[in-house]
């Protein structure tokens, strides 16, 4: 038993990888439910405004903005979060389930949430004009705490991902201590500030078509302000938040994000910027046609290069610097009882100690040498490289096309034994099984054709 | 090639989760197993109504039929949100104490595991589709919309279904994760069903859209905007239904036990009895309600509810039965006691879970029932501020105990 790691079977997409799947998934949950939650507080402050200013008509805006959230947020958002624990598990087990053993009970708190949620939102959009309008009012303020609650509880466990930030957690095991995290506040006032910028934007593809031109204004108005108190807000908070990064985090950011990430977040932010100052200016000349497309623009151009930023910067974890994304767990954490899996890697090797080899690569053979390498490559590699020459940091690529079995080997035990570089994990296999993947490796390039390789090899990165 | 019981129990230890569980491991079951009997059921009103209401479309040229048509694909609209909420709990849960097994399963069938999140997608956008164009008039070709939706639905049960089971066949994994020896990472197949069990739980969504038929009908009888004539109409098909989807459930449960190993003695587990003398008991109740069919009430739904806990609770035991060859029992499972975040988690439930989603449903229940603007009796009134209370006090908490922590961790 103790010879066995609990290595799960491998789910090997080709090209975009795992972590892809995972980030298509993670970037349109993230788009419903700040929506959604954004959308809360923008229907409590606006009622609040209808019944105290006696504006009935106001509520008009919500009723149809409600129904909106009803198919586009509560369909995509709900089925999303559920759908982000499956990509996690078919891409990375071991991090799925190190988060739901340690927030179990924070996650049950948030279905209760998530739950009443739903029932709200039928009940706030339903009951408008049904049930009397204080009551209304009130109903709509518990339903938008209630929302953000949803946010305040699963931002720890998001910046657990991260990591803890300090060594208590790794001593004591708790699960506060895990929570409340080094950079848990930022993370929270960045996805609130965000929330209401998304809101707003969102807000507007609705309020052109309202009919009565005053509410129409109003209604604008309130929006591009909440869009532009979001984005300040979120400015301020991202320049706390990158303060709390752990260092692989920085490094990864200033050396291997790819080159356009950072402009293109600029542009966005400014077109934002842009957006929300015209809109207040000019309501009228908001269409919905530019509401859509500014949509479109903050969610393909912003949100997905955002999310899959966040992915690679807290590379090689997984979660809590304590689990690598290729299912291994990094290091001892006391307060849990974990012991790092490194030491019985070096020692005997995946072949070994993997529950899923087929007894045909128990002993590898000259026969099988090359599958063994295969194996050992997609279980140790596979989870954040492609194998072929194109898709997410592809191998022949990042060995620029070496067919050097020698060189390769020496990477592996070079760098990689040691974990010397801060954004790949700790990889001590030991020699046999360092020259099975160098070989493996080696073979991925002859593949590949001899002048498509020189061409890769040439361009480099 | 296949592994002998000795290493598949190693194997179901090494991959439960290093961190422990913050409970004992009966509190997880528990609750898993509760929610679950929501999901179900929700799972089979979804089906039932949404299947009633392309039939019901179909006879649209009586009113009765069009207005049980557009009746129903609304409440299988809301069902499927329910089922939906209601899946995320008992997932939580089973990945906490059967982690080894759920794991393993969704990554040997990966392309299904996420393919069953897009298709739900489809599969209930096109719903919506079907409900915003189906009202009175509607021209026929609406309906392939609902066609389509119901079709991802069945999908997307037929997907549920297959995980749960192969969750259940550990000895059988390696065959398929490396068939002949040949290791296949793909994920594109579905390697195991049972055909009983799965068509079990469809047949159960004839029997509880019926005692759903007949709750829709006491619900709505205080309505003046109801007439006696339709409601009589729903209330009689309703008990029409439960006979046949009660027949139906006898037949696929029997199936399911024929299929199940010998050595569950399954024909004689009190709960499988159990099983079958509800289905009769509910079989004997309809024929004497065929008879009275003015006479509304609760009553058949809530004998549904005490049937699908009853079949949650024979559906874990099996699966006990089924890791008894392993060795695998969840009281083993290593507990690392969290008392702060398991209080959040019961404190929430009670005082959130209670209050505010009292208040939502309380709500909803009143509001429905009233024709015009309902106004708020003082308890109501006094449940709507409980509700806004219990919010601020759970914010307040959580950042008091929020900065205490990250400050006393932090500086
Ligand atoms: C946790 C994710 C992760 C795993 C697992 C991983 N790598 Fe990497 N690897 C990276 C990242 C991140 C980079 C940076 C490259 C980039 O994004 O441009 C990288 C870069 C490389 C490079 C280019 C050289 C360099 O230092 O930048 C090589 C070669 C490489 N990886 C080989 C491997 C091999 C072989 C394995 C398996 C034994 C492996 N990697 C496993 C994340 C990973
Ligand atoms: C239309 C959509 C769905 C349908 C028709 C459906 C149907 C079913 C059925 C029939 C089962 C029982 C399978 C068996 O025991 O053989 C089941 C189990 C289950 N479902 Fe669903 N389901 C749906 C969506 C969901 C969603 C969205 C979730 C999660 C968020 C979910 C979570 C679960 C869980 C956790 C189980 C139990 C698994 C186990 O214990 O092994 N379901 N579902």
């Amino acid at each position: 038993m103790l010879d066995t790691l609990g290595l799960y079977p491998t789910w090997y997409v080709p090209t975009i990888g795992t972590a892809w799947v995972m980030g298509i998934i993670g970037t349109i949950h993230v788009l419903a439910s700040h929506t959604s939650v954004g959308a809360s507080w923008l229907f409590a402050l606006i009622e609040t405004k209808s019944v105290t200013e006696n504006k009935p008509e106001l509520m008009e805006y919500i009723k149809k903005y409600g129904v909106f959230l009803l198919v586009f947020s509560y369909i995509i958002g709900s089925i999303t979060g559920p759908g982000i624990w499956y990509a996690i598990t078919v891409a990375s087990p071991r991090g799925v389930g190190g988060l739901i053993h340690n927030f179990v009970w924070v996650w049950a708190a948030e279905w209760v949430y998530f739950t009443v949620e739903v029932i709200g939102v039928y009940a706030l959009v339903y009951l408008i004009g049904k049930i009397d309008p204080r009551t209304h009012l009130k109903l709509t303020w518990v339903f938008a705490l209630a929302s953000w609650a949803t946010m305040l509880l699963i931002v720890g466990i998001l910046s657990f991902m991260m990591w803890p930030g300090n060594k208590s957690w790794y001593d004591t095991g708790s699960t506060l201590d895990a929570f409340f995290n080094l950079n848990f506040f930022a993370h929270l006032g960045l996805r609130t500030a965000f929330m209401f910028a998304i809101a707003g934007a969102v807000g507007g593809i609705l309020a052109a078509t309202m009919k009565d031109k005053n509410v129409r204004i109003e209604i604008t108005r309130f929006l591009s302000k909440m869009g532009l108190a979001g984005v300040f807000l979120g400015m301020i908070m991202w320049m706390w938040y990158v303060q709390t990064l752990p260092s692989n985090a920085k490094i990864i950011m200033q050396t291997q994000l790819p080159g356009y990430i950072a402009p293109t977040l600029f542009a966005v932010l400014g077109a934002t910027l842009v957006y929300f100052s015209w809109t207040a200016w000019k309501p009228m000349q908001l269409k919905q046609g530019f509401a859509i497309a500014m949509t479109a623009i903050i969610a393909i151009a912003g949100l997905w290069p955002e999310e899959r930023s966040r992915e690679s910067i807290r590379k090689p974890y997984v979660a809590g610097q304590y689990i690598y994304s290729n299912q291994t767990i990094a290091r001892d954490v006391p307060g849990k009882q974990i012991k790092s899996n490194l030491p019985l890697i070096a020692e005997k090797g995946i072949l070994a100690t993997h529950p899923f080899v087929p007894e045909s690569l128990r002993h590898v053979t000259a026969a099988n040498r090359l599958q063994a390498g295969e194996f050992i490559t997609k279980v140790m590699c596979a989870n954040c490289h492609s194998m072929g020459a194109t898709g997410l940091r592809p191998m022949i690529q990042k060995l620029h096309g070496s067919t050097d079995v020698a060189q390769i080997k020496a990477y592996l035990s070079g760098a990689l034994y040691n974990g010397l570089v801060p954004y790949m994990p700790r990889i001590p296999l030991p020699d046999k099984e360092q020259e099975l993947v160098a070989e493996y490796l080696a073979s991925l390039s002859q593949k590949s054709s001899h002048l498509q390789t020189i061409a890769l090899a040439t361009k480099g990165e | 090639m296949e592994l002998d019981s000795h290493s598949i129990a190693t194997t179901l230890q090494v991959l439960r989760d290093p961190a422990g569980i913050p409970s004992h491991p009966i509190v997880f079951q528990v609750l898993m197993i509760a929610t679950w009997v929501f999901h179900i059921l929700f799972v089979n009103i979804a089906l039932g109504t949404a299947g009633l209401s392309l039939y019901a479309f179909a006879k649209r040229q009586t009113p009765h039929w069009e207005r049980l048509s557009i009746g129903m694909t609304k409440a299988a609209k809301v069902s499927v949100s329910m089922l939906i909420v209601l899946g995320v709990a008992p997932l939580l849960f089973t990945q906490v104490i059967y982690d080894p097994q759920w794991y393993s399963s969704n990554i040997l069938s990966g392309a299904w595991a996420i393919g069953f999140i897009f298709t739900l997608i489809l599969g209930y956008s096109s719903w919506f589709t079907f409900y915003f164009k189906n009202h009175q008039g509607a021209s026929g070709t609406v309906v392939w919309w609902g066609i389509i939706g119901l079709a991802f639905f069945l999908l997307d049960g037929f997907i549920m279904h297959a995980l749960s089971y192969q969750a259940l066949l550990p000895d059988q994994w390696m065959s398929w994760y490396a068939p002949n020896g040949k290791v296949d990472m793909s994920g594109t197949h579905i390697h195991a069903w049972q055909a009983g069990r799965f068509l079990f739980f469809i047949a159960m969504s004839v029997t509880v859209l019926g005692a759903f038929l007949k709750a829709y009908v006491n619900y709505y009888r205080v309505r003046e905007d109801y007439e006696a004539d339709y409601l009589t109409f729903v209330n009689r098909l309703g008990t029409k239904i439960i006979l046949v989807g009660v027949v139906a459930q006898i037949v696929t449960f029997t199936w399911w036990l024929a299929d199940l190993p010998a050595s569950f003695h399954a024909f004689s587990s009190p709960l499988a009895l159990a099983i079958f003398a509800i289905l009769i008991l509910l079989c004997g109740v309809s024929l004497r309600q065929q008879k009275v069919p003015h006479v509304t009430s609760y009553q058949a739904l809530a004998v549904t509810v005490v049937m699908a806990a009853v079949i949650a609770t024979f559906r874990e035991l099996l699966r006990m039965q089924y890791m008894l060859p392993y060795g695998y029992d969840i009281e083993t499972y290593k507990v690392m006691e969290d008392i702060p975040s398991t209080a959040l988690f019961f404190l929430t439930f009670i005082g959130v879970g209670g209050l505010v989603g009292g208040f939502f449903l309380t709500a909803i229940y009143k509001a429905g029932r009233t024709q015009g603007v309902y106004e708020a009796s003082p308890t109501v009134n006094k449940l709507a501020n409980s509700a806004i209370g219990i919010m601020i006090v759970w914010v307040g908490i959580f950042f008091m105990v929020g900065i205490f922590t990250w400050v006393s961790n932090t500086l």
